[in-house]
């Protein structure tokens, strides 16, 4: 198991986080706004529909293990953002930065990632802005 | 009948247009061959914008706006869902029991993952109007003498829309009338098309399914079997669309509400789509381990 520090900060700033971001499940479940940053190691990473799901390890101060699951959104989506099906492997020591969910299960959505080998990938959910009418 | 010019030239001009049309871009990534989309294409401006190719929708058609340009995730374009009072859809007494029956993920009332009723979520098609407010994302159109095909990412679907001069069927009370027969309501009804001038095509479909299978969008608002929509592809340059459309069901609202005018653009033509599904499986794996967790009233 890592030895991975736990760093979590919450910050309530307003991510500006448009409707785009909450295409399959809405964003009822997320507490938006805040962020979470996680260090930790990669125990899964599932890159399918109809959202990727990534399981991390994650030591806190009091030296327990916790798992959370993170999720982006599908493959399709996620892609352009740089996200592929081995972006993360199993044991790899990375760090995300997530939207938590508001229950307080160690649950979110990917803001960002900072993989093994240092390569950064952004918001693993849609990107863009509502059209414009146009005639 | 309106004939493709890619089947029958009509002149120097339009041949010329459309070969511009659907020549590939230059630069695209395209790992092994497998071309990816390009997101991020040059706004058409005065300085490179060309001209539409007559009575021509054919090509690889994406959002104009972006990747995340057709989520749509607060419901139709034009009205989204955020309870703001000019925003609020004309319900009949009827459609209005329907929408609060209605329990979407996304929108104004929008509940949480476990509290859903979206047949979305059960893997049910879509449908029409349905399919065009729910993540259009890279959307191909193919024409011939007789029909235009229009196939959407999500969940590999398509319909059909006729250009042979057979007529809309009627609506009645089992379904629809084609020619005295009486025919099934449809996921993606029964569409037929007509050219309105050389850049504007016109599809009218009906014969969708009841409401009880089928939402006009994410957030929940309904629409029923009596539902007739009307959209417009107006073709503004040779690497632009604009979708329009408009739906008029008598039994959800009082008066036709106009829902979208997406702007889209043309893409290259040997891009690959990656499959975008609803798998029940993946679904209940998902649901497994993220969805029932997010969802649930506190942490364990």
């Amino acid at each position: 198991m890592s030895t991975a520090r736990f760093v979590v900060s919450v910050i309530a700033v307003a991510l500006s986080l448009s409707a785009s971001l909450a295409a399959h499940h809405g964003a009822a479940a997320f507490d938006v706004g805040k962020k979470v940053v996680l260090k930790g190691t990669v125990a899964g990473w599932i890159y399918s529909n109809p959202h990727c799901l990534l399981s991390l390890d994650v030591v806190g101060e009091d030296g327990k293990v916790v798992r959370w699951i993170a999720e982006g959104q599908a493959p399709n989506v996620v892609y352009p953002a740089g996200y592929r099906k081995d972006s993360f492997n199993f044991g790899d020591q990375v760090t995300i930065t997530v939207e938590p969910v508001k229950n307080g299960r160690p649950m979110g959505r990917i803001l960002s990632a900072v993989l093994a080998d240092g390569t950064t990938l952004g918001v693993a959910n849609s990107s863009g802005t509502a059209p414009q009418p146009t005639r | 009948m309106d004939r493709g010019v890619g089947l029958i030239p009509v002149g120097i001009l339009a041949l010329t247009a459309l070969s511009l049309a659907q020549a590939p871009p230059a630069q695209a990534p395209s790992p092994g061959g497998w071309r990816t989309p390009d997101w991020n294409k040059p706004p058409v401006t005065a300085a490179n914008r060309k001209p539409a190719p007559r009575r021509n929708l054919t090509g690889m058609w994406a959002p104009a706006d972006g990747a995340g340009g057709g989520t749509q995730a607060q419901g139709i374009p034009l009205k989204p869902n955020n309870g703001k009072p000019e925003n609020a859809l004309p319900y009949t007494p009827y459609g209005l029991e329907l929408y609060k029956s209605h329990h979407a993920l996304e929108g104004f009332d929008a509940v949480l993952p476990t509290e859903d009723n979206d047949p979305r979520n059960r893997c049910e098609p879509l449908g029409v109007p349905r399919s065009n407010h729910y993540n259009v994302r890279l959307t191909q159109i193919f024409q011939d003498d007789y029909k235009v095909l229009i196939a959407y990412e999500y969940d590999n679907r398509w319909r059909v829309i006729w250009t042979d001069g057979r007529q809309l069927p009627k609506v009645v009370d089992a379904g629809v009338d084609v020619g005295g027969e009486i025919r099934e309501p449809r996921f993606f009804g029964y569409s037929v098309g007509r050219w309105l001038d050389d850049y504007t095509f016109q599809a009218e479909t009906v014969g969708a399914m009841p409401d009880d299978r089928v939402w006009l969008d994410s957030t929940g608002r309904p629409i029923s079997e009596k539902v007739h929509v009307t959209e417009t592809f107006r073709r503004t340059d040779a690497d632009t669309l604009v979708w329009s459309e408009t739906i008029d069901d008598p039994k959800i609202y009082t008066r036709p509400v106009e829902t979208m005018r997406m702007p889209m653009r043309l893409h290259d033509p040997r891009t690959d789509i990656q499959e975008y599904y609803c798998s029940p499986v993946e679904q209940e794996n998902y649901n497994k381990l993220f969805g029932s967790g997010a969802s649930s009233k506190g942490a364990p």
